[in-house]
């Protein structure tokens, strides 16, 4: 999507030329725009370090010092290393069996053309559609008949389970994008379909495998719902639930709601800032194909 | 390429079983449920036919009007997302030295998670501390503050405001990815001919774009009627219940009240209601695609 640069041409012309007065009018207010849309996320950065004297004083200007204290005591409080590494620890280990159970689904899909195995695609597919809401309540009763509510199992396999819709169409559709003449030539060679799937297919998938564990840590990261339901207690809880919990108790006190909504935040903006380019390129494209 | 049935299974045997077990029987046992009486007790539910629906279509406080409120805050979603997406869109596509930067930054809103936006804006929207009110004083318009969330005629928009400023980057995106997509001697030649920047807009520009169009309004509706973190940390459906949407009764009546059985009615009801307007809003908006 960024593959469309104005032509070299365009570009030595307007270094020659002055820019037009309306497009410099034009990048300005841009420029202001967005800089008034991101103004709620530096009210929140800027609120957080200072003390709250000085948010009672100078609410709303910059920080005359910067105040980390209310950092480190919503560090404490909020047990938050424990809440990050639940949630890594959970991220992983789900974005691993998404992965290896869906791309294993996938292969028989994408290279067995019948009618059974377009009806198996069909299946999965229904459950794009169905909104979490919808399948809570039962599953509720069915993770606490099987002792799996308030587990680290139970949550992972219900992310897993919840994601092997998008990732099986994912990685269905690119391993048809594959020439099938290298799994054709292991074979021969007498490997088995799963030494096929392994060692050849597995390591192609290596960019839409970016792809989708791309989506699982955005959407994992950020949930709130699913663990709320399904992992309550205070020392297996996820980010978000923690920052929830915490926060529902000193909401309103500024001191500590900032330091507590950045720190909750930090890890996905620096994921993003790194990866800004994918992630941007990810969440827009399939959805354009003109 | 051969593979024999039995290899096929195995490959797919822990997809099926885990998908079958945790997403098909749920949803499955989440219908008959809705049939029955269930309280999630041991004691076990008894089928009582439609009555749960009965009740549901009479039951103004605990459906109808959570219904209206999520259909009016979808709606709004919609509008409000795609006017704005569509505007910072063609905004960026005008400037391609400020393009990448602005996107950006007009995505990082979404990144950030539901439950800290609720906070922070809450915090923001703060009648007495918050940074909307001392904003708004601060530059002469101390009569325009007042308790954003508190007041029946604002709590909704507020919250609806919220949304969009989070997911509109989003939508700019989309659009401006199938805006670059255009080839650019179209907008050129239209150019050439004399076309006003309105009318490129309206003839050529907006046709063009009916695929992000698409995606875009189908995304912010399913968004919009599945709405549950921002009210429920901002408001909890208030004041009274003027932000009481869908999904906030839902997780009242099936974890506040334990009413598995008329709670699993109201999910049903919203998913046929999703599954409906999808399609309306699908066959409209892909016939206009074909159109153009």
């Amino acid at each position: 999507m960024n593959a469309v640069q104005s032509p070299p041409t365009r570009e030595a012309n307007s270094r020659r030329r002055p820019i037009p007065w309306v497009t410099l009018l034009s990048a300005f207010g841009l420029i202001v725009t967005t800089v008034v849309y991101l103004l709620p996320v530096g009210y929140m950065l800027l609120t957080s370090v200072k003390s709250s004297l000085e948010i009672a004083v100078n609410p709303l200007g910059l920080p005359h010092t910067l105040n980390f204290e209310n950092y480190i005591d919503v560090f404490n409080r909020m047990n938050y290393l424990r809440a990050v590494l639940n949630t890594v620890f959970i991220t992983a280990v789900s974005s691993i069996g998404i992965v290896l159970v869906s791309a294993l689904a996938a292969y028989p899909l994408a290279r067995v053309q019948t009618r059974w195995s377009s009806a198996v695609y069909q299946y999965f597919s229904f459950g794009l559609m169905v909104p979490s809401f919808v399948v809570i309540i039962p599953l509720y009763s069915l993770m606490r008949s099987v002792g799996l509510l308030n587990t680290y199992v139970g949550l992972i396999l219900i992310y897993i389970a919840f994601n092997i819709p998008f990732a099986v169409f994912f990685f269905t559709s690119f391993i048809r994008s594959l020439p099938k003449e290298l799994e054709e030539a292991g074979l021969i060679d007498g490997c088995t379909p799963i030494t096929v799937f392994w060692y050849i297919v597995l390591p192609l998938l290596r960019p839409v495998i970016g792809t989708v564990t791309m989506f699982i840590t955005l959407s994992i990261w950020n949930d709130f719902l699913l663990p709320l339901v399904f992992l309550f207690d205070a020392n297996s809880r996820t980010i978000m639930v923690n920052v929830y919990s915490f926060l529902g108790y000193y909401g309103f006190n500024p001191t500590t709601l900032f330091p507590a909504a950045v720190l909750g935040s930090l890890p996905l903006l620096v994921f993003f800032f790194f990866l800004q380019r994918q992630i941007i390129a990810g969440i827009t494209a399939g959805s354009v194909k003109g | 390429m051969r593979m024999r049935l039995q290899t096929a299974l195995l490959f797919l045997a822990p997809a099926l079983l885990l998908y079958s077990l945790i997403v098909i029987y749920p949803t499955l046992n989440g219908l008959y449920l809705s049939f029955t009486n269930s309280t999630g007790s041991a004691r076990g539910a008894t089928f009582i036919g439609l009555t749960n629906y009965e009740r549901m279509v009479r039951d103004v406080s605990g459906f109808l009007k959570p219904l209206g409120t999520t259909l009016i805050y979808a709606a709004l979603v919609t509008v409000g997302q795609t006017v704005i997406g569509l505007g910072l869109a063609l905004w960026m596509g005008q400037l391609p030295r400020l393009r990448d930067a602005a996107r950006v930054a007009l995505f990082t809103p979404g990144m950030l998670s539901l439950i800290i936006v609720g906070f922070v804006w809450s915090f923001i929207y703060n009648p007495l501390s918050g940074g909307l009110n001392l904003l708004l004083t601060s530059v002469g318009l101390e009569s325009w503050t007042r308790s954003w969330l508190g007041e029946r005629g604002f709590a909704l928009p507020a919250v609806v405001l919220v949304n969009v400023w989070m997911y509109a980057g989003h939508s700019a995106a989309i659009f401006l990815a199938n805006y670059l997509s255009i080839p650019s001697e179209l907008l050129e030649s239209a150019t050439l001919e004399g076309a006003s920047g309105w009318q490129r807009f309206w003839y050529i520009e907006f046709p063009l774009l009916a695929p992000a169009l698409t995606i875009n309004t189908a995304l912010t509706l399913i968004g919009g009627l599945r709405v549950f973190e921002l009210p429920f940390v901002m408001t909890r459906g208030g004041p009274g219940d003027a932000t009481k949407v869908l999904n906030l009764e839902i997780f009242n009546q099936a974890f506040g009240q334990g009413n598995y059985g008329y709670g699993s009615a109201l999910t049903v009801a919203l998913l046929l209601i999703i599954l409906a307007l999808t399609l309306v809003q699908n066959t409209y908006l892909r016939s206009r695609e074909l159109n153009t």
